[in-house]
């Protein structure tokens, strides 16, 4: 008998993660009569997966998530996710803000720090205090050996030097990605993504810009409904108008350590809703770029104030190129099962739980 | 349902149809059946070959799986054995695989099509239709529960279940229990695994008219046989292309059948034999 043995590509990471922190205030699920804003169902039915929403039943359940489109790359894979939250779109903005993903660890993220608009090498010591575990280990290893999975450019890959020193993390190898890290936030904030240095130390080149672009124009109503806020962001193009926050980490991709650099960006619109966009531009491994967007509109449920939040999950990754069949369906299953879980996680820290 | 789903261009993906496929081919060497006490059939090897090609495209419900398979057991039987020196299946391959939560996802999957001996004197009654219902929960990205139900109403126990487990016990170790070829996984690299694991196969085959008239035994004419194997082994993995990967696998086979089962006749293994596989198989 054979029944289907799917692979697995686990997409656990911080931008799974932080996007939970829009789902603000639990009190909600006890509601029972909602009134909703007629324009942000249509709305969200305009752009989205979901066509029909029950927004009274949205507001009483989980996470509603579903596969994106297709994407014509099989490098790419998308996921879209609904649900209701408690507090104004400005509250789930500024709690997601807060949040901080290293509490849980069962997110795997290790390390998590925000950055200064003028980022130096500085900014990353804490990469010395790494955790002594098997994904950092891995990290190590990959770099002192610069493999073919290390995603940096030729020109940082020579600036690499093998030293001694102790810890998980030896000084050199923190030295080196403090320096390639601290180069290409300062590089995102002048130049946005376009300014950033392709992955081509393996040989092929890979630029994080177009990657995200193509993921985009996979996705032609989201990206018409987020052209307005993208057009003003350092995402897929120059730097934007609009001033990112800006964060790093260090995270578990597949087993694998992984440092990234992403930005932060969010607008308010007109009758007090918000769009906003989390983009890792950079990653040494694991995938190339993803991107959360969310679009959040004020309703009102049992007469107090809530959001509609529709959020779309994209990522790049080379390891999803192997992907056929069951086993593409499983990985998005799986992206799928960490947005829901991440929810969770800012569900209990920032309203003590159901 | 508190939100209905927009349909979108699903069908946008069938410009590039996702493909997999399978060649395969195994070399078992002399081994020996027995019926009863004395009845026995000596040192025959046997070649079993396999052709594999079906087409993934996504569809709203889940993944769509069509496309076809073929496989021939031959056997080099001695003269006078009352056992067909030919299986022969060809048929479609008609499955869905169906996403029913973030944690579940099921298939279900049909092979009608003719399973015989030499393809020389077909009827309808060579038509079967063999199909399987199996689910998979998702608990972790490391872990993945499998049960699955197989059904061959021309097969002795039409129904059988199955419950299997897929784990990723260390980055470099996965144990993927599941039927019909259970593994224990070492990833030596990126792009070349060894394992050790089996290989279990059952199908039921229809016999011409004639078979036991020719073989010495009336009753077998027109019968059903159940051909069972298990082969238990180490082999190789190498991914030589995104969309080519070689296997080489050599063992042992310690269990055969043959089991006329309608007319009470079963050869069961009475001596083991070594085998050989080579495999290429992929999907783009």
């Amino acid at each position: 008998m054979s029944v289907m043995k799917p692979k697995i590509l686990n997409l656990q990471r911080h931008f799974l993660v932080r996007a939970g922190s829009l789902l603000l205030l639990l009190l909600a699920l006890r509601l029972g009569l909602t009134t909703a804003r007629a324009d942000a169902v249509s709305d969200l039915a305009s752009f989205s997966i979901f066509g029909k929403v029950d927004l009274a039943q949205l507001a009483k359940s989980d996470v509603k998530t579903a596969h994106g489109p297709p994407m014509s790359n099989q490098r790419f894979i998308a996921v879209q996710s609904c649900y209701v939250a408690s507090g104004s779109p400005s509250q789930q903005i500024e709690a997601l803000r807060r949040w901080d993903p290293t509490k849980h660890r069962e997110l795997k993220v290790f390390l998590h720090s925000d950055l200064p608009s003028n980022p130096t090498a500085a900014n990353f010591e804490q990469l010395k205090n790494a955790p002594g575990n098997s994904s950092v280990r891995s990290l190590v290893a990959a770099t002192q050996k610069l493999g073919p999975d290390l995603q940096v450019s030729r020109e940082e890959a020579k600036k690499f030097s093998a030293g001694a020193g102790g810890g998980a993390m030896p000084a050199s190898v923190a030295a080196f990605w403090a320096d390639v890290l601290a180069a290409r936030a300062k590089g995102f904030v002048s130049g946005g993504m376009s300014a950033q240095p392709p992955y081509d130390h393996a040989g092929s080149s890979v630029r994080a810009s177009d990657e995200v672009n193509g993921l985009l124009r996979d996705q032609g109503k989201i990206r018409s409904q987020f052209s307005g806020l993208l057009g003003a962001t350092g995402i897929g193009r120059g730097a934007g108008s609009l001033k990112p926050e800006l964060y790093w980490e260090l995270l578990d991709v597949d087993d694998q350590g992984v440092v990234t650099l992403g930005a932060s960006y969010n607008r308010g619109g007109a009758g007090g809703t918000y769009q906003a966009a989390d983009v890792l531009y950079y990653a040494s491994g694991g995938y190339y770029v993803a991107l959360t967007l969310y679009q959040m509109w004020p309703v009102t449920v049992e007469g107090k104030s809530s959001t509609l939040v529709w959020r779309g999950d994209m990522i790049s990754a080379v390891s999803l190129g192997s992907l056929h069949g069951v086993e593409r369906l499983a990985s998005e299953s799986v992206m799928m099962k960490n947005i829901t879980k991440a929810v969770a996680f800012f569900r209990r820290d920032t309203s003590g739980g159901r | 349902m508190f939100a209905e789903e927009n349909t979108g261009n699903w069908f946008e993906s069938l410009g590039h149809i996702p493909t997999e496929y399978i060649a395969e081919d195994t070399y078992v060497g002399d081994g020996d059946v027995q019926r009863g006490p004395n009845k026995n059939v000596r040192d025959f090897y046997e070649n079993d070959s396999i052709l594999h090609l079906v087409f993934t495209p996504r569809i709203k419900p889940g993944v769509l799986r069509i496309g076809a398979e073929w496989e021939r057991f031959s056997f080099g039987l001695p003269h006078g054995a009352a056992l067909p020196d030919t299986l022969q299946s060809v048929g479609l391959v008609m499955g869905l695989d169906m996403q029913f939560s973030d944690s579940i996802i099921v298939r279900a999957e049909g092979q009608p099509g003719v399973y015989d001996t030499e393809f020389d004197d077909l009827s309808w009654d060579s038509f079967n239709f063999p199909f399987l219902i199996g689910g998979t929960y998702i608990y972790s990205p490391n872990l993945q529960l499998v049960l699955g139900v197989s059904v061959d109403i021309e097969r002795k126990y039409p129904v059988l279940p199955a419950a299997g487990v897929r784990w990723k016990i260390a980055p470099q170790w996965l144990l993927d229990a599941v039927l019909p070829t259970p593994r224990l996984q070492y990833e030596v690299s990126k792009d070349v695994s060894l394992y050790i694991g089996g290989n279990v196969k059952q199908t039921s085959y229809r016999v011409p008219d004639d078979f036991g008239d020719t073989h010495g035994i009336p009753r077998l004419n027109h019968t059903i046989l159940t051909y069972s194997e298990v082969r238990t082994g180490a082999g190789l993995d190498w991914k030589i292309s995104n969309i080519i990967t070689a296997t080489g696998e050599v063992g042992y086979q310690p269990y055969r059948n043959f089991d006329f089962y309608r007319a009470d006749v079963r050869y069961h293994q009475d001596g083991g034999a070594p085998y050989g596989t080579i495999s290429l198989h992929g999907a783009f």
